[in-house]
């Protein structure tokens, strides 16, 4: 569950606010850290990673509504510092093209990155518990952990946000339990179907309509799993590949890596 | 994904909206992004939405990009709407609000160069950051393009024909496998560029000057206008709610001259 697709608006003013001075807050500190040495070949590297994950984002399974993330391959390439830095690359680039909410920017930011470093330390842990020889089984099941604690981060956000003034609405000219439209000439001169209604419904237009947190978490805890487990055959595929045609990205991640030259480029050198 | 139809668009000078200054436009863009968050009177958001769909549909950009790119979001919205609205309006008005966000944000995108929308991110985050932000949109397009290149090829060569999940799932993970080679030979080779170059830590993006301040004036105000109408019904829900469903009809009267001007011929304006 990389990152909440919750719309603009439904979370709380302070909620949303917090996350992205919390994101800026930890993207500066990650910039100033990056920043230290090779910054010419860590921006190259953070853009390919970065946009390999809104690639493998756009690729949508529909029938789920999922989308497969890469985000525990792209923590275990980059390390902490630089996930944090592609974390809110993607998240930026996607809130451009409407497909996270720019005021969850923030949160998104912090769940993606938590979600790489979390699959970046369970890898590595993993690895040295199991050997090298069970990269897969390391990397799928750093994928699922890794997954299942955003996700349990996502539900303590949306409970967070539940009983917030955000979630309160009014409901419009509309009443809820009558699905009719109360109408400003309601006196007699326009009153018929949608328009029905009116009178004291406003003054008494409920106000209350908190987020259902349990139907929520038994949602995303039901359709989570499979998208854990889709994730985790897909990283777990991955990361097997790479560490077999060129090891050494994966355990000494992509900046430690020999530089490659591709068949045609020596002159640049 | 159509990013090269993307680019396209924001890189054209297909309407008006093409023509306002990217600031005015992210001064708008951020107003008119607060009404909608403000607001949650379905009937509001749907005048909001309405109005920023006239001035998507005047700024003659590709609708159905647009709409396709806007519509995207929803289908999470409506998901989410489903996991935890407590009443069928209330879902409504939050996928009403994600389809305004989205449409908001990609008329934005598909009128402004990119460098120029992430010239202000830039300005607040360290330089490593902004320059991978500007890289990491151009490189996007070129993995897609090849991303589609190689799930093309493995499919063929693999005989894949019709619906095989499992095979499918392998054939689009092994793409997956070798796009991130790839794209880490890219970033080699991108690395070895900006070394020529003489690159040493920041891409400086230029911000235009404004050349049509009237348009940009107008359509700040038009956004402010907006925010100031979800604002009020918000404020004053009590009193207004009985009188939302006025909001929609300018809204819609706006949508009916923006597809009028767009029926007709453009003319050139330069």
């Amino acid at each position: 569950m990389s990152h909440i697709h919750i719309p603009d608006g439904v979370l709380p003013l302070w909620l949303w606010l917090s996350g992205w001075v919390a994101a800026l807050v930890l993207v500066g500190i990650a910039g100033r850290l990056a920043e230290r040495t090779e910054v010419r070949r860590k921006v190259p590297l953070l853009a390919v990673v970065s946009a390999l994950m809104l690639v493998a984002m756009s690729s949508e399974i529909v029938p789920l509504a999922y989308h497969i993330n890469l985000t525990v391959v792209a923590g275990v390439l980059l390390g902490p510092v630089l996930s944090v830095i592609a974390a809110f690359i993607v998240e930026v680039v996607l809130a451009m093209l409407g497909h996270g909410g720019v005021t969850v920017l923030g949160l998104n930011t912090l769940m993606i990155a938590t979600e790489m470093i979390l699959g970046w330390a369970l890898f590595r842990g993993l690895v040295a518990v199991l050997s090298r020889r069970r990269v897969r089984w390391a990397a799928a099941v750093a994928t699922v952990i890794a997954l299942a604690c955003t996700t349990t981060l996502l539900v303590g956000l949306v409970a967070l946000a539940g009983g917030g003034a955000a979630t309160t609405r009014e409901t419009g000219a509309l009443n809820p339990a009558s699905l009719t439209f109360s109408n400003p000439l309601s006196g007699g001169v326009f009153r018929a179907g949608l328009f029905a209604g009116g009178g004291s419904e406003a003054a008494t237009a409920p106000q209350a309509g908190s987020l259902s947190v349990a139907r929520f978490a038994a949602v995303v805890y039901t359709l989570g799993p499979i998208g854990w487990l889709l994730e985790a055959l897909i990283s777990a595929w991955m990361l097997g590949y790479v560490a077999r045609v060129r090891p050494g990205l994966v355990w000494e991640g992509a900046l430690g890596a020999h530089p490659h030259h591709v068949p045609g480029d020596e002159g640049v050198r | 994904m159509n990013i090269g139809s993307i680019d396209r668009s924001a890189t054209s000078d297909l309407g008006w909206m093409h023509r306002v200054s990217p600031a005015a436009k992210l001064v708008a863009f951020t107003l008119a992004l607060a009404s909608v968050v403000v607001t949650w009177n379905l009937l509001v958001a749907l005048g909001l939405l309405v109005t920023i769909a006239a001035a998507s549909v005047s700024a003659r950009i590709d609708l159905r990009l647009a709409f396709t790119l806007a519509a995207y979001p929803s289908l999470f919205a409506l998901i989410f709407a489903l996991a935890s609205a407590p009443d069928p309006l209330t879902g409504a008005t939050i996928v009403v609000k994600a389809v305004a966000a989205g449409l908001c944000a990609v008329t934005i995108v598909l009128t402004t160069p990119y460098p120029q929308i992430f010239a202000p991110v830039q300005r607040i985050v360290p330089g490593i950051v902004g320059d991978a932000l500007l890289m990491t949109y151009r490189t996007t397009f070129l993995l897609l393009d090849k991303f589609a290149h190689l799930l093309r090829a493995i499919r063929l060569r693999s005989g894949i024909r019709g619906v095989h999940p499992v095979r499918m799932a392998r054939a689009t993970t092994t793409a997956l496998g070798s796009l991130l080679l790839y794209a880490l030979d890219l970033a080699q080779r991108d690395y070895d560029v900006m070394w020529l170059r003489g690159y040493s830590g920041r891409l400086r993006v230029h911000m235009p000057k404004s050349h049509t301040p009237a348009l940009d004036a107008a359509l700040v105000a038009a956004a402010l206008l907006a925010l100031a109408a979800s604002v009020t019904w918000r404020a004053g829900w009590q009193a207004l709610n009985r009188y939302s469903w006025l909001v929609p009809i300018p809204a819609l009267l706006l949508l009916a001259a923006a597809l009028f001007a767009r029926s007709r011929p453009q003319e050139d304006s330069r």
